[in-house]
């Protein structure tokens, strides 16, 4: 009989903790030989070719000016990016508002009972969710703001109030009042609101009757914005067609204006379709209790099922966001300035291209970033707490 | 069996190690390649003899600008910038249709110059201090000097740039058009809205349905465009101000004198032919002209100072009669401009010979 083999290690080549580890150094080394070589590749290229690689060129005049932005062409390339991030942060910012509630009505006619409504809702889904987003963009650019509306010298003037013509939309504004005071405005109508309906929640829970913290709440809103405007001098101004401009009031871009409809029905049909999913995905029983409860149609809906649905959606609809936020970047075709445009025409008037488009990668993955960190808070505060 | 084995490890640590040096060994590579590239450079002959070899020039075109290069449904190029391609091959080759137009894209113009796919481009392109100096380019005599215009709706009732304050200006995206709008807009104290269009199209759509008062491009650019309009090139007007420069020459590759020599003196041929009144029509009757300087310059005979009959050759490389040739099969600068560029509404202007008062000026053929 021979004894059994001694308990020892094996050796290196077949020790399998050594082999793992040699075969991610080999990985990385690669991967890292390969960036060597590119950046390499590329530091030497734009040397040879006298390219400039730093950021020197944010300090040089633009020399073209921004439609709808006070920047004239003398300032600096710096000032122009600004410009063109708070444009992009506007048609996001309002383009996710917009196509959430889009969304959510479309995604519950989708559930009707109503034939028509849920055939109507279904085939906007299923037409926009299959159409490129640039198809939609080049269509409501060429075909609705240049086609339908009318030119300025015809614009419509419905109640003397707005300007409609392709130029542009003149609605009336405040005047004289700078965008800080609005801001502030709004801040105190939205935090009374947000006060307001948890003092009602509060009287609800403890007892038993209505909350009614919408009408409370809203109410308090549209109060502060008039007191707001009565304290801010009363003043406003109505647009007017001034030759070939709108005068007075504040315009919306022709371009800002096809770029956000494109985006808001495009991201509405997907969000329709998570909207659907999840109300589908709250159990029956919930909304047959309401029903047991002698709720309404519409107070089962928003009370019951969709406070739920929308905590089974919130991260599919972070995913929504951030498309919308990185689709916006085809308004660059049709003249709307935001970040990509603002990147493509700087490097058209003799700023590096490089390190411009650097810059505009950098601030979409931050732009991107914050947006996520958002979606993550409410994903947290909404979420089943597990004991 | 063990050792088999420790091979294959050693290899994968070879390979490792490889991978972390291959950065210096591709320096030295490349750096040898590129020693290797301009040692071959000095060598090579000049593009001229390459050319007269092949029998066939390859000339970098475009193949839809009205007036300047089109591509005709039979598969001809037409046009102003083609028509010089064929001046070349006339000088060179003795036969104008010795030419094999290539079409290009803006954007890959001057890659395609570089890499040797085509021998010269005469594609209006704008001759800039950076293009000469970063594109390894030679810019050569000027055949068309452009600028920037505006062209507005016949009904908008603007007699010039002037009279257009608090108006839209749609331009071209990628170019310095809208920065140079931008600019005179300062400069006469006007409020422009200048919107960049990604492309033409879009531009044409925006215009048609009125959201721009004014679109800004090249002065010949616009002529064309202005020529396919939907209504008619009538229901548009190309204001008469131009407010940038944008001089249109052919180009061919650094470093090779030779061969720009030749192709300069083709195109100076058609301007000294029209200066002397010389066209494809009447240029046998000067074969024997009394003038001297016309006989050497059609490469016909005439009596040196001993006496003796003699052409000049004045040491180009090209044939004594290439004069002769270029306007016989193609014509002077006149004709050429007459052909393709005076149908389309444009007036000769600065570019008029400089004896009627225009930029057009050829050096001394003798």
């Amino acid at each position: 009989m021979t004894t059994p083999a001694p308990q020892s290690r094996p050796p290196f080549y077949r020790d399998v903790r050594i082999l793992s580890w040699a075969f991610q150094l080999l990985v990385f080394g690669l991967i890292a030989a390969v960036v060597y070589w590119l950046f390499g590749n590329f530091q030497r290229n734009t040397a040879d070719s006298g390219i400039p690689t730093n950021f020197d060129f944010l300090a040089n005049p633009a020399s073209f000016a921004i439609p709808g932005a006070d920047f004239d062409s003398n300032e600096s390339v710096r000032n122009a990016y600004v410009v063109g991030i708070l444009n992009t942060i506007r048609v996001a910012v309002v383009g996710i508002i917009l196509a959430t509630i889009l969304g959510i009505l479309i995604g519950i006619g989708r559930l009707s009972k109503n034939w028509v409504v849920r055939k109507i809702t279904t085939v906007y889904v299923e037409v926009l969710r299959n159409l490129p987003l640039l198809v939609i963009m080049t269509f409501t650019f060429l075909g609705v703001v240049l086609q339908v509306l009318p030119r300025i010298e015809n614009s419509w003037v419905p109640l003397g109030l707005l300007v409609v013509s392709n130029r542009g939309i003149g609605v009336p504004w405040y005047q004289d009042a700078s965008g800080l005071s609005l801001l502030l405005v709004l801040f105190v109508g939205f935090l009374g609101w947000w006060l307001i309906a948890r003092w009602r929640h509060s009287v609800s829970d403890r007892t038993g009757e209505a909350s009614r913290a919408s009408l409370y709440g809203g109410g308090f809103f549209i109060a502060v914005l008039v007191i707001g405007w009565l304290l801010l001098g009363a003043s406003y101004t109505l647009p007017v067609v001034d030759g070939k401009q709108i005068a007075g009031g504040i315009r919306i871009d022709p371009s800002y204006f096809a770029v956000l409809i494109a985006l808001v029905i495009y991201t509405a049909s997907h969000i329709a379709e998570i909207v659907r999913g999840s109300i589908q995905a709250v159990p029956l029983g919930q909304g047959e209790a309401a029903t047991a409860l002698a709720l309404s149609g519409f107070q089962r809906m928003w009370n019951v099922v969709l406070p739920q649905a929308m905590r089974i959606a919130i991260p599919p609809l972070g995913n929504q966001y951030l498309n919308l936020i990185k689709n916006s970047s085809l308004g660059a075709g049709f003249a709307y300035f935001e970040l990509t445009n603002v990147t493509q025409v700087t490097v058209g008037n003799g700023s590096p291209a490089v390190p411009a488009f650097t810059l505009a990668l950098v601030f979409y993955i931050v732009l991107s970033l914050i947006a996520s960190s958002f979606v993550n808070l409410a994903n947290r505060r909404f979420k089943l707490v597990e004991r | 069996m063990k050792l088999r084995k420790l091979l294959v490890v050693l290899t994968a640590l070879t390979l490792v190690l490889a991978a972390c040096t291959s950065d210096d060994g591709d320096t030295t590579t490349t750096a040898a390649a590129a020693d290797a590239a301009d040692a071959g450079g000095e060598e090579m002959t000049s593009l001229l003899d390459e050319v007269i070899a092949r029998g066939e020039l390859k000339c970098g075109t475009r193949d839809a600008l009205t007036g300047f290069a089109v591509l005709t449904e039979e598969g001809d190029h037409v046009g102003f910038d083609s028509d010089f391609c064929r001046v070349i091959a006339a000088a060179v080759l003795g036969d104008a249709e010795a030419v094999d137009h290539v079409d290009l894209e803006t954007a890959d113009r001057f890659t395609a110059l570089q890499s040797g796919q085509v021998d010269v481009l005469s594609r209006n392109t704008t001759w800039t201090a950076s293009r000469d100096g970063s594109e390894g380019a030679t810019f050569l005599t000027v055949t068309y000097y452009d600028g920037q215009g505006m062209m507005v709706t016949a009904d908008s009732g603007y007699a010039g740039i002037a009279d257009m304050d608090g108006v839209i200006v749609c331009v071209a995206k990628g170019t310095t058009t809208e920065g140079n709008a931008a600019a005179e807009a300062d400069r006469l104290g006007l409020d422009w809205e200048v919107r960049p269009f990604d492309d033409n199209d879009l531009i044409q759509e925006a215009f048609g349905a009125g959201q721009c008062d004014g679109w800004s491009a090249d002065s010949s650019a616009l002529t064309g465009i202005r020529a396919d309009q939907p209504d008619g090139p009538d229901s548009v007007v190309i204001l008469p101000d131009v407010f940038s420069k944008e001089p249109l020459a052919p180009l061919v590759l650094d470093g090779d004198t030779a061969w720009a020599q030749a192709v300069n003196w083709a195109i100076l041929a058609t301007i000294t032919a029209e200066e002397w009144g010389i066209t494809s029509a009447n240029v046998d009757t000067f074969l024997d002209s009394d003038d001297s300087n016309i006989r050497k310059f059609l490469g016909a005979s005439f009596e040196d100072s001993d006496g003796n009959e003699t052409t000049l050759d004045a040491g180009l490389g090209l044939p004594t009669d290439f004069a002769y040739q270029v306007i016989k099969q193609v014509g002077n600068y006149g004709e050429i401009f007459d052909r393709h560029l005076a149908p389309l509404g444009l007036e000769r202007g600065v570019n008029a010979l400089w004896t009627d008062g225009g930029l057009l000026y050829s050096p001394p053929y003798r």
